[in-house]
């Protein structure tokens, strides 16, 4: 029976190590996920309904989706071409900046939070430049999922620029295509599943981001209270049914991430393995 | 088209890649830049091509000037080591890029690349795999995909980068064939670089034998391998059994053994090195002649149809290495332990003042 | 690229390429990226400090070392010692079962390690509410054992547990799948047993890999904000960690003093970061 469910192996521990990261994840992971699912379970569906369309929140899912959304492309753009900046180009501290793009990575939620609040408030350092306002409207929410999510694409598109063949630009170039033709039809298509996955990874992280978001966006209903602030106010009014609810919502949207990211990666290691 | 390199020199820094580089090539030549890594003949081909530049010198295709011409619009065919294969194109895509790159004026019609791409398939015998992509290719198929790409643009020259260098033993012999028999079609001016002296011989029309961003010899196969003029050369190209003695009136000294110097004349008393090819000692039961050496077998190995014989000299205890072929082993009926006769049928003396090894 | 001129003899000199963009649009492209990382990362790390000592360097003393803020800091590094070391042996186990051996639903499990990624850290927060609070699923038999974990300390260091989860199973998976097993199966032939193998054999293997996953780890763990602040109740002195204190500090317009705190963070930050760094470095050289 067992040989059947695992192939033969000398190497001893398979019990032990795989029965404690079964245990760990099922009682750490699985059954407090479930929760969601099992609250959910029991309210009427006409409940469940009402609550995850009442327009507030569908008005937060729109800032939640929409700010995620922009704030995946910028950095999507950026990202791509701070990565390339990173990778082909030589020039002074540059192992500073190629360090500094994990920051975010690095930095507390919370304390990124209120650094770019103060930094683009209407008196801030920034602000006071501006002739439109960003702390406290939808743009404030962008800037700081753009912040968070910065790393994602950079991470994503060095590795694959670093072990791109100078070869193959260099056959495109023999082969008489120009720059911008081999820019076109060689680079991007080859960096492009990387700079997708980057841009996924970011949107997830910028969906459920709270830290970061809460100081910036004002907390305003139907204007700039993203989902999870909303999930947090809820559970401050002790309505846990509809905490839940607007939960099991972005949980069921994050898990189509996760199985689209998976699946994304999976094709590229498929058609694009490297020979 | 006829290609001259005039002087091409490159460094990096204080390490010279090339010096003073000058080859002609008439139209339709097959040419091996032959040469241990290091040695600069990649350096010398990407410049060809316009991949690097050099310090100084010039390139010319059919007499006209390419050094300040840019990579784009060499036309020259390129064959990388590794392929370069573009990864996300099938092979059908891969050999038409050539074609749609062009400037909208001079690009064919897309019926006139389907035609140019499905005539280049049939030639390297890769219909069945058009819409494949490379990943899911093997070594030597990628290989030939890489050359149709280079042919696509009707190159006036092809250059060939270790075409064969990642390929295994059975491939490699089977493409330089088809390498040269798609040469002797096409008669397109090629250059191939490679650290393989067999694939060299074989396949070349003439090698340049390069070491340390020099050239050491350029010749017909032949040439090269029966005349080499350096001991260089006479290394790289097969094995060799040095000797080390003395010259004394024509005659190399060591000891009790004399051997014959053909073409050094002068250079009285002084210090020298003989190289003889395996397959040019000869091993005798009796001493037939004074230049005969009487030596000990020491290790008999049988591959394929040559035997290689290790014998230990008597006079000069040294160890030399000798090749005979299955019948002639048969015949003397040699064993190990034996005490024999060697002369060397072939020899070549070089005075080390030519070289340092 | 045998017959190339070796690495180190690299050219400096800018000559003409094939394959490369001429310089006004290197340059226009290295600018536009400094800009972009200059507003977004290196202002806001700025302001942090410059913000922190506006007030002097006596107010800034008196906020790091006020009894809340120190019990803020003391909490924080408990969760750290609670939470790290049990995810790093986690992430042994997983990568272990994962890697060495093949077995049906691998990918699916791997795909559970990653989930604590993919959820918003308010629902890491809410998961365990609804387990643990007064009115969730264990609550009547927390009470009836008199047990308090929600807005308490065991709550905050299960919320954590969760969110920082993947971090060291997500840097050692492939690290030793591309180590493969069989200088673990050399080792065994060679008659040392399980443990000893691990030991001596795969951890020296991985312990760069390790050390990088535990470092990301403990930053996460020291900076969660949203799981945390779902579960821990604020209450001050008692259940508020670093961020947590910051954000009421923050909230009651003590400018300065949030800050403060928050560049005792951003200087943790800093050192993961250079840490970062050195380990990729080593582990380059290490091959």
């Amino acid at each position: 029976m067992k040989s059947r469910f695992k192939k033969h192996s000398i190497l001893p521990g398979f019990g032990l190590s795989l029965g404690f990261t079964m245990l760990y994840l099922s009682l750490l992971v699985l059954l407090p996920l479930s929760m969601i699912f099992v609250n959910t379970a029991s309210m009427s569906w006409s409940d469940f309904w009402s609550t995850v369309t009442e327009p507030r929140v569908v008005a937060s899912y729109k800032l939640s989706f929409g700010a995620a959304f922009v704030a995946a492309s910028i950095n999507m753009v950026f990202g791509v071409l701070i990565a390339w900046v990173l990778v082909r180009y030589s020039f002074p501290g540059k192992r500073l900046i190629d360090g500094l793009v994990d920051l975010p990575f690095a930095l507390p939620t919370a304390v990124a939070g209120i650094a770019l609040t103060t930094l683009y408030a209407k008196t801030g350092w920034v602000g006071q430049f501006l002739s439109f306002k960003v702390a406290f409207t939808p743009l404030g929410v962008t800037v700081a999922l753009t912040f968070i999510g910065l790393p994602f694409v950079v991470r994503m598109v060095q590795p694959v620029l670093q072990n791109f063949d100078k070869e193959t630009e260099e056959a495109s170039a023999i082969l008489g295509a120009n720059r911008r033709q081999t820019f076109i039809r060689v680079i991007i298509p080859e960096i492009l599943p990387a700079a997708l996955t980057g841009f996924s990874l970011a949107f997830a992280r910028a969906l459920g981001e709270y830290g970061s978001v809460v100081f910036i966006a004002g907390n305003m209903p139907m204007k700039t209270e993203i989902t999870p602030l909303l999930i947090m106010t809820k559970l401050e009014q002790y309505d846990y049914a509809g905490a839940t609810a607007i939960a099991a919502v972005m949980l069921i949207i994050s898990f189509i991430m996760l199985l689209f990211i998976n699946g994304m990666q999976w094709w590229m290691n498929r058609k694009f393995a490297h020979y | 088209m006829s290609i001259h390199i005039k002087d091409v020199s490159k460094s990096f820094g204080s390490f010279n890649a090339l010096s003073n580089i000058t080859i002609d090539i008439p139209t339709g030549e097959l040419v091996a830049l032959l040469g241990p890594s290091g040695s600069g003949k990649t350096s010398l081909l990407r410049i060809i091509a316009g991949l690097e530049e050099a310090d100084s010198g010039v390139i010319l295709f059919g007499g006209e000037d390419m050094t300040r011409i840019r990579t784009t619009e060499r036309k020259v065919g390129f064959v990388f080591q590794h392929y370069a294969l573009f990864k996300h194109m099938t092979v059908f895509d891969n050999i038409a890029y050539g074609l749609r790159v062009r400037p909208k004026k001079e690009r064919p019609s897309k019926k006139d690349i389907q035609e140019k791409v499905n005539e280049l398939l049939s030639l390297v015998k890769l219909e069945a795999l058009a819409d494949r992509y490379p990943s899911q290719l093997s070594g030597g198929q990628r290989q030939r995909v890489a050359l149709a790409r280079a042919l696509a643009v009707e190159p006036k020259v092809l250059l060939l980068d270790e075409p064969f260098g990642a390929l295994d033993a059975k491939v490699r012999k089977d493409l330089r064939r088809w390498l040269r028999r798609l040469h002797d079609d096409f008669h397109i001016t090629s250059i191939f670089v490679t650290h393989d002296q067999e694939e060299a011989l074989d396949v070349a029309d003439r090698i340049v034998v390069m070491n340390e961003g020099r050239i050491e010899q350029i010749g017909s196969p032949e040439e090269v391998y029966d005349h080499p003029n350096s001991p260089f050369v006479y290394d790289f190209l097969g094995n060799v059994n040095l000797f080390h003695g003395r010259l004394e009136n024509g005659k190399l000294l060591n000891g009790q053994v004399e051997l014959d110097a053909p073409g050094i004349d002068s250079a009285e008393n002084r210090p020298a090195v003989a190289y003889v090819r395996p397959h040019d000692v000869m091993i005798e039961r009796e001493s037939t002649a004074k230049d005969a050496v009487q030596a000990k077998i020491v290790h008999i190995h049988v591959v394929g149809r040559t035997v290689h014989i290790e014998l230990k000299t008597q006079g000069l205890e040294q160890f030399l290495e000798a090749e005979l072929t299955k019948e002639r082993y048969g015949e003397l009926g040699l064993k190990v332990g034996e005490d024999v006769f060697v002369r060397p049928n072939q020899l070549k003396v070089f005075i080390p003042e030519d070289y340092s090894i | 690229m045998a017959g190339h001129v070796p690495l180190s003899y690299g050219s400096r000199k800018t000559v003409k390429k094939a394959a490369e963009e001429p310089l006004f649009i290197r340059v226009f492209l290295t600018v536009v990226a400094f800009i972009f990382l200059f507003l977004f990362l290196v202002l806001p790390l700025a302001a942090i400090f410059i913000k922190a000592f506006e007030q002097g360097i006596h107010v800034y003393l008196a906020a790091i070392t006020e009894p809340d803020a120190l019990a803020a800091i003391k909490l924080t590094l408990l969760v750290v010692l609670l939470t790290v070391p049990v995810n790093a042996l986690f992430g042994i186990a997983a990568a272990w079962a994962i890697t060495k051996f093949d077995f049906k639903g691998k990918s699916l499990l791997t795909t559970i390690i990653d989930l604590p990624f993919a959820v918003s850290p308010v629902i890491a927060g809410l998961v365990f509410v609804l387990l643990f609070s007064t009115h969730g699923l264990f609550g009547d038999l927390l009470f009836a054992n008199d047990i308090k974990i929600i807005f308490a300390i065991p709550g905050i260091v299960i919320a954590t547990l969760f969110v920082t989860l993947p971090f060291v199973a997500r840097e050692l998976i492939p690290l030793m799948q591309s180590q493969g097993s069989s200088e673990e199966e050399a080792s065994l032939t060679l008659g040392a047993g399980g443990w000893k193998t691990f030991w001596l054999v795969t951890l020296p293997n991985i312990k760069w890999g390790l050390l990088y996953g535990i470092i990301l780890c403990n930053a996460r763990t020291v900076g969660e904000f949203g799981a945390v602040s779902v579960v821990s109740g604020h209450i001050r002195g008692l259940t508020n960690t670093m961020p947590l204190h910051i954000e009421i500090l923050y909230n009651e317009y003590q400018f300065s003093a949030a800050f403060a705190v928050a560049s005792l963070m951003s200087i943790l930050a800093i050192v993961t970061l250079i840490f970062k760094n050195m380990i990729e470095w080593k582990a380059n050289q290490h091959g």
